[in-house]
This record gives structure tokens, C-alpha cells and sequence, in this order.
């Protein structure tokens, strides 16, 4: 009897080792430890024992029933890992190819959407214009010293009676009058966002820039509206922090006007060697000059306003701490620059 | 208007206690801006940007009545101390040293002396260090005197040698064109016509006023008497001289911005003093100065009503007066009614209440204003603005790979097939037209891509502008994109897909056309 079960034990060892599939292999489960396997025919046979020796064998028989599953077990593990297909799911993925807008349309986009939010309108005015809506209407006559400032482009083509000479505009300026006669009635708060051309080019002047023009027409507006605008943009545009401040300077359309600074976002207003005293120029602003009013249809007693106007490309390599050493590199066509945004 | 103003001259007419960093600091904030202080020959030297408009402070003396209206605003004293003059000739409107006709026009007040027997030399070391600290170049004592008054009052100066005038005898009039003069600096010039010249008594020419003297009149060593000229003239004439000439002298910058005739007295009394106290000369008793009409003091009036209005907050009467006194308004008040009575120095600049306005307000400090958001109605949206259709269009083109590009509106020649602007004044030949296509700027662009391998996507939305007759150009905001290395069934797919995405309704052509190869262009044409 024992000899028997020994001699099962290595049979099915034996057979387990060398099964080539999962269906082999369940026979044999069948076959040894099943309900009507060879071992439990031997078990059933133990009452044909002598008492003494019953206990003994039923151990024995025990042993090799778990010693036989156990293999069985380890068997069908190691054949489900065979059979399995290979695949490796840290592989990189297979991305698609990844677009890319231009810094420009991200900036825009990010002052115009500051600027809605508080009932600014967004528009576009012509950036081929006429002398009167650059300059003239802006109270800048012909031969103005201040009109040098503005290096500017004219148009190869016959002089307009009313208008005068046809220029590439030097600034978003020239959409106020246009925004005046737009509009007739107030309240204005235009968002004027368009390219704009100089006579310049070098590592930081551009022939082609933009701009963004705020107007706000209306009546009882005061500097105080202008500051408190001003600081709403630089809280939303530039940081929580930030706020804005005024000092004088001069324009020939704004009265008063003033130079815009923005505390230093690198020190916090405390001053460091990128700030003047912890403040950084922004740009220009004004109230807008009574004259300009008039120009626009409206009238300077009835109604007041404030302007403003600064480039978009400073403004925002101003936000973005971007330092691009060469400015024209913005509009250059390059790969390698335009892949980065 | 950038200036350099040490601080010892500076303070030579500010009697303050004020560090250099307060005066810098609250000039910035209310004044003309201090870009920064730097050392120059031991003293803390000034770089400050003056506005155009407000010459009157663009000398040493002007920013001294700056400060002294600014600085008590921060609860500093200040005060602005008199230029001290000792000698006081007589001005009459003709002298016997000198025989002159004088345009009006052109020439708002004439004024001269003649000085004999000075001696040249170089100045003292004050002098020398104050106009090295200016940037000035020091020659001897007689340039360095006109250039030390310039500074010093923003008042031009010029000096002829009296004896190479001949018949000491000058007429001011409007240049003929065509003329030709050499300037001190040796520049032969042909003259435009309508420039403000000087000839003398045998009909030379010797001086292109207000830019710069002629070289056949000026002094040299062998000089035995000077002329001393301080003027005014018409600024518009000095401007187009200036500009047409390409000459711009400190002199031209300063008379084309209008200056005070005022001014005059001072600037040639002022002259003659330092003449006589450094070059031992000895001055005529009487100044010929013609002046035919004298300024009329400048009044404005305007409600406190309107200025509460501007600035948004009440500022009290007493104060309004105690901000505009130190810079040399007068004020009176009758009822709520303010009448200010301008000085001569800035009749060219305030012109109207708004004025008045922002001189308040600014010594008052545009810093010390609250910060508020408008109330009331907020305009209506445009309802067909194309900004949401263009940022779609941008974000899907993204999301097929494309890479946004911005190229420039100005093109060569070579790249224009039909009709369009040319520019008069560009920058190059490669700049010159206005596109009227994004075509060649995309192949461009592409082009400047050549070294990648890779299939790559570009696009572009912009103006191109159509010329129309006798009205702007028609400004036609488009979209173009171009492929490289990409497979034509695929760029398609991505002009079907955009097109869907759009729920335009299309139908696909073949049409031939230039610059595509022939039988491989394809047209979509909406059919809806």
C-alpha cells in the first residue's frame, strides 16, 4: 500500500512536470486528486488495513494529495505566464503633434479678457489711417514737435482733401476719435487692440508691434477712475500684489498725462537693481484732451474721459519675466522659438 | 528733453535742506522725471527728462523752481532764490554801436551789447567743472560763457566778433532758397529758403539763427570786441530749418519749443555780468533791444466745480493757491470762480483750465489720489465682431498641430502680383509694399525652416490690404497656413476637417493656378 501511494506521488509528479497545456493539466487534477482520482481510490482502500497501520497510511496519503495540488498549482501558473502575449505598458505613448499659438495671440488674449470682465468692448480700427485720425484729431498739427516721437510710415499715394496724408498707424491712438464717432452716444470703454508700425528697427524697436488702447468716455470721469482701472489690470493681468502708480508727463492728446508705473513684481516695491525704486515704467495715459473730445463728436463739457495706450509685446514679456534678448526674434518664423509657447 | 543738472548749481538757486534722493524722488513723483544720480567731477549729477512742452524747466534755474513748489508738498522747506544780476544798462530800441532791421516775425525780441576789449582765457575751474558735469566741452571764456547761460536759464546765447561784421550793420530776414552759409562747426549748408538768417553790412551771411553762427563771424583769437546776441524767434521757422538740415543744436531744441521773450532780460544781463567778471570786458551803457510786442499777461478762469470734477476728490481754495503761487501763478478767487494769471514762462504750454488742472493736481500728487472703478452703464458688445471666430479658428488649428506664425505686413517688391500701397519713407527695399497676400510670407516662413525634417504645419491670421481708390485700403483679415514635409492627402484632411468643424458646407475643384504645379491645386468653394 504505501509502496502504491509512493509510486502515484512520482507518477504524477512526473506527469505534471512534462503537461504542454492547461487542458493536460486539468486531466491530471482529475485523473490524481479529482473525486474519483487515483487517490482516493487508495484512501477508500485504507478500511482493508490492519487498524494500526489506517492512520499511518491516511497521513502519508495526505501529504502527497497536497504535495500534488501544490505542484499542479505552480504548473498552471507557470503555463498561463507562457501562453501570456508580451506587453510592456511603460512604452512612451505616440502623442499627436503638438500646436502652437503665437505669444502675441496669448497676450492678447489676456488683456483683452482682463478688460471685458469690467464692460470694456473690444474693437479694431484701421491700421492703414489717415494722417487726421493719428495725429491731427489727437491734437497734433502738422509740424508738431511732438509729433517726432512718432517715427512714422506714409503711404506712397494722393493726399486726402479733408484727411490729409495716408499713414501706416503709429499707434492705437488713432482708434479713439474713430471709437467716439463709433459709439455717438456714451458710455465708451474701448479695448483697442491692433498692429502698429514705427520708422525703427533694432534689438528693441520693431517696424511692426501691437498695441492696446483703453478710451473711456463718459460722464464724471475722473483720474481717480483711470488709477482705479489702472490697478484693477495690474491685479488681474500681473499678480494680486501689484498695484499701479502716476506721474506726470505729457502728451499733446491727454490733459493732464501721466507716465504708469507698476510695482516691481522681483522685489515686491522694495526696490532691487531691475526697478527704479521699486517701481517699473508701464507705459502712457491721460485723460483725454478736450480738444480730442470735440474731434470725436462729443462734448468736453458734458462729458470727460481717459486713455491709455502701451504695447502688448513689452507688456507682456513684462508679465512673463520673459527676456527675449532681440525683440525680432518675436517675429521671425523660427521653429525652435515659436515651439516653446 | 534729457538734462544734466549737478547739484551744486542746483542748489546755487534752492535753498533746502532735501537730500539727493529726496530731490530725485519727489521731482519723479510730481515734476519732471529724475532717471537717475550719478558722480561726475565730485558732485551728484542729475539725468532728468523734461517734457516738450514744458522748456521753461528745462535749464538749471527751471528745475529749481520745480523743487521748490514740489518739495514742501512732502514737508520739506524750499525755496527759490533769485538769479542775482549787478550791472543794469539801459535797453533802448536802437544804439549807435550798431546798425539793425529786424523781421518781427521772425524774431520775437532782439537784444545785443557789444563788449570791448576782453581778454580770452580759459575759465575758472568752477565754471570748467559745472559744464563738465553738463557734458558740455569747455573751449575758453567766452564760449564757455554762452554755454554756462544756457544751462543755467535754458536761454540760448551767441557771441560774434564785431569787428568781421561789416559796417556793423545787420539785417534779420527769411532766407532766400538756395542760399549758402558754413556754420561754426565748418558744415557748408544750402539753405532751403524761409530759414531765419543774419546778413551783415556787405550782404554775407552771418548766422543761421537760432541753430548755429556763421563761421565768417565768429570769434577767434585774434577777437577784440564781441557782440553779445540773446533772442527769441519764431519757432516754427527754427523747427523746419532744423529738420530740413538735419542740424540739431541745443540751441534749435530749445527756440523751436516757443521760449519766454521774457526770458530775454535776464539772459542778457546775466551774460554780461559773467563777461565782465571773467574776461575783464567792458560793456556798452546801453542794450539794444527791440521788442514790439511785449507780453500781455495770460489770464484762465475756471469753476472749483470742474476741477472736483477732473480730479474726482475736493481739494479746499487755499490749497489750490498754495500749489500753483510757487510756480508763479497768480490766483484770486471770486466766489467758487478761480482766475489765474499766468507767468510769462509757461503762457506757451497752459493753455486751457484742464491746465491749470494738472499743475494742481500733479504738485498735489497724482500718488495721493484714491483709486476707484466707473459706476454706471457699461456699453453694448458688438454683435458681429469676428475675436471669438478668429481665436476658434486659431484653437482648432492648434489642436491639428499647426504652430501659429506672425510675419511682417511690409514686403519686398518681388512678392506683390497685383495692385498695392507703397510706402514713401521704408526702411529698405525688403519693406517697401503692404502684402495683399500671406502667401509669400508663408512660403518665406517655411523656407526659414528648411533644416527641419519633420512634417510641420504653419498658419497665420492677419490683415492683407487691398488698395481701393481715393479711401484706405480695404483691410481683409485672412487665413493662410502652409505644410512641409507633409503628405497632400493629410494637409487636405486637415482643410476638411476645419471645414466640418466650421459646419461649412463645401464642394472640392480642381483649378489650375500660378505658382501652385500644374493639376495639383484643389479649391474649396462653400456651397452654402
Amino acid at each position: 500500500m504505501k509502496e502504491d501511494i509512493i509510486n502515484t506521488k512520482n507518477e504524477a509528479l512526473a506527469q505534471i512536470m512534462t503537461v504542454k497545456s492547461l487542458g493536460e493539466l486539468e486531466e491530471l487534477r482529475i485523473a490524481y486528486v479529482g473525486r474519483s482520482g487515483k487517490l482516493s481510490r487508495l484512501i477508500k482502500k485504507i478500511v482493508d488495513l490492519p487498524l494500526e497501520k489506517r492512520k499511518e497510511t491516511g497521513f502519508l496519503i495526505n501529504e502527497v494529495k497536497n504535495t500534488i495540488s501544490k505542484i499542479l498549482a505552480e504548473q498552471k501558473n507557470s503555463l498561463q505566464n507562457s501562453i501570456r502575449e508580451w506587453f510592456d505598458p511603460t512604452i512612451p505613448g505616440l502623442k499627436p503633434i503638438r500646436g502652437h499659438l503665437h505669444l502675441v495671440t496669448y497676450a492678447i488674449q489676456e488683456i483683452s479678457s482682463v478688460f471685458e470682465k469690467i464692460g470694456f468692448v473690444r474693437v479694431r480700427y484701421p491700421e492703414v489711417e489717415w494722417d487726421w485720425f493719428a495725429f491731427e484729431s489727437l491734437n497734433m498739427s502738422q509740424g508738431h514737435p511732438a509729433r517726432d516721437e512718432w517715427e512714422t510710415f506714409f503711404v506712397d499715394t494722393p493726399t486726402h482733401p479733408k484727411y490729409g496724408q495716408m499713414v501706416l498707424t503709429p499707434h492705437t491712438s488713432s482708434g479713439q476719435v474713430r471709437e467716439m464717432m463709433r459709439v455717438k452716444i456714451p458710455p465708451i470703454r474701448m479695448i483697442n487692440i491692433a498692429k502698429s508700425y514705427r520708422r525703427q528697427s533694432d534689438v528693441s524697436h520693431i517696424p511692426m508691434f501691437h498695441q492696446f488702447e483703453g478710451l473711456v468716455v463718459d460722464k464724471n470721469i475722473s483720474i481717480v477712475h483711470l488709477k482705479g482701472t489702472l490697478d484693477y489690470f495690474a491685479r488681474n493681468f500681473f499678480g494680486p500684489k501689484r498695484k499701479t502708480r502716476l506721474r506726470p508727463s505729457h502728451f499733446q492728446f491727454t490733459e493732464p498725462s501721466f507716465e504708469v508705473d507698476i510695482s516691481c513684481g522681483v522685489c515686491g516695491g522694495v526696490g532691487c537693481k531691475l526697478c527704479k525704486a521699486g517701481w517699473v515704467e508701464l507705459g502712457g495715459a491721460g485723460m483725454v484732451h478736450p480738444v480730442v473730445l470735440k474731434n470725436g463728436g462729443m462734448d468736453p463739457k458734458k462729458y470727460t474721459g481717459f486713455a491709455f495706450g502701451w504695447g502688448v509685446e513689452r507688456t507682456f514679456m513684462m508679465k512673463s519675466g520673459l527676456d527675449i534678448p532681440d525683440i525680432r526674434l518675436l517675429y521671425s518664423s523660427d521653429l525652435r522659438f515659436l515651439t516653446q509657447s | 528733453m534729457d538734462l544734466l543738472i549737478p547739484n551744486g548749481w542746483l542748489k546755487e538757486f534752492l535753498e533746502t535742506s532735501a537730500s539727493v534722493k529726496q530731490i530725485a524722488e519727489c521731482l519723479s513723483l510730481c515734476g519732471p522725471s529724475v532717471e537717475r544720480v550719478t558722480q561726475t567731477e565730485g558732485d551728484s549729477v542729475y539725468s532728468i527728462e523734461v517734457t516738450t512742452n514744458r522748456v521753461d524747466s528745462a535749464s538749471v534755474y527751471g528745475i529749481a523752481r520745480e523743487a521748490s513748489s514740489i518739495l514742501p508738498r512732502f514737508g520739506i522747506k524750499a525755496t527759490l532764490l533769485p538769479i542775482e544780476v549787478s550791472f543794469d544798462q539801459k535797453s533802448v530800441g536802437s544804439v549807435g554801436y550798431f546798425n539793425t532791421k529786424v523781421d518781427p516775425l521772425l524774431c520775437t525780441r532782439f537784444s545785443a551789447i557789444l563788449l570791448k576789449d576782453f581778454k580770452i582765457k580759459s575759465s575758472p575751474s568752477w565754471m570748467i567743472e559745472r559744464l563738465k558735469q553738463v557734458g558740455e566741452r569747455v573751449i575758453n571764456n567766452i564760449v564757455d560763457i554762452s554755454n554756462y547761460v544756457m544751462y543755467e536759464l535754458g536761454q540760448p546765447v551767441h557771441t560774434f566778433d564785431y569787428d568781421k561784421i561789416l559796417g556793423a550793420k545787420i539785417i534779420l530776414r527769411e532766407s532766400k532758397k538756395g542760399e549758402k552759409i558754413i556754420t561754426l562747426d565748418g558744415k557748408k549748408h544750402t539753405l532751403p529758403g524761409g530759414d531765419i538768417v543774419i546778413e551783415d553790412g556787405s550782404g554775407k551771411l552771418i548766422d543761421l539763427c537760432g541753430i548755429m553762427g556763421g563761421l565768417n563771424s565768429a570769434v577767434d583769437g585774434n577777437t577784440k570786441n564781441v557782440l553779445l546776441f540773446v533772442q527769441t524767434y519764431n519757432p516754427i521757422n527754427i523747427r523746419k530749418t532744423s529738420m530740413f538740415l538735419a542740424h540739431r543744436t541745443e540751441a534749435a531744441v530749445l527756440f523751436e519749443k516757443t521760449l519766454d521773450p521774457e526770458l530775454v532780460t535776464l539772459g542778457i544781463k546775466r551774460g554780461i555780468d559773467l563777461f565782465v567778471k571773467l574776461t575783464e570786458g567792458k560793456p556798452e551803457k546801453e542794450i539794444l533791444d527791440i521788442y514790439p510786442l511785449p507780453y500781455k499777461p495770460k489770464k484762465l478762469s475756471m469753476k472749483l466745480e470742474f476741477i472736483r470734477k477732473v480730479l474726482g476728490i475736493e481739494i479746499p481754495k487755499q490749497d489750490i493757491n498754495k500749489m500753483l503761487t510757487p510756480l508763479g501763478f497768480e490766483t484770486s478767487w471770486k466766489r467758487n470762480t478761480l482766475e489765474v494769471t499766468v507767468p510769462s514762462w509757461r503762457a506757451n504750454d497752459i493753455e486751457i483750465s484742464e491746465d491749470i488742472i494738472e499743475e494742481v493736481v500733479r504738485i498735489y500728487g497724482y500718488h495721493n489720489l484714491p483709486s476707484t472703478l466707473m459706476e454706471g452703464k457699461i456699453p453694448d458688445i458688438i454683435i458681429n465682431s469676428s475675436f471669438g471666430f478668429e481665436s476658434k479658428l486659431k484653437n482648432i488649428l492648434k489642436g491639428y498641430g499647426g504652430t501659429e506664425v506672425y510675419t511682417p505686413s511690409l514686403v519686398p517688391k518681388n512678392w506683390i502680383r497685383q495692385n498695392a500701397l507703397k510706402l514713401k519713407n521704408p526702411l529698405g527695399s525688403d519693406s517697401e509694399y503692404l502684402r495683399t497676400s500671406l502667401m509669400p510670407s508663408l512660403v518665406f516662413a517655411a523656407k526659414e525652416n528648411s533644416s527641419e525634417k519633420d512634417s510641420f504645419h504653419l498658419f497665420e491670421i492677419s490683415n492683407v490690404y487691398l488698395p481701393k481708390k481715393g479711401n484706405l485700403p480695404d483691410e481683409k483679415i485672412t487665413l493662410a497656413g502652409i505644410f512641409a514635409n507633409t503628405d497632400f492627402r493629410k494637409t487636405k484632411g486637415i482643410v476638411e476637417s476645419l471645414l466640418e468643424e466650421l459646419n461649412v458646407i463645401y464642394s472640392v475643384d480642381q483649378e489650375d493656378s500660378m505658382f501652385y504645379s500644374a493639376s495639383k491645386r484643389i479649391v474649396f468653394k462653400s456651397s452654402s
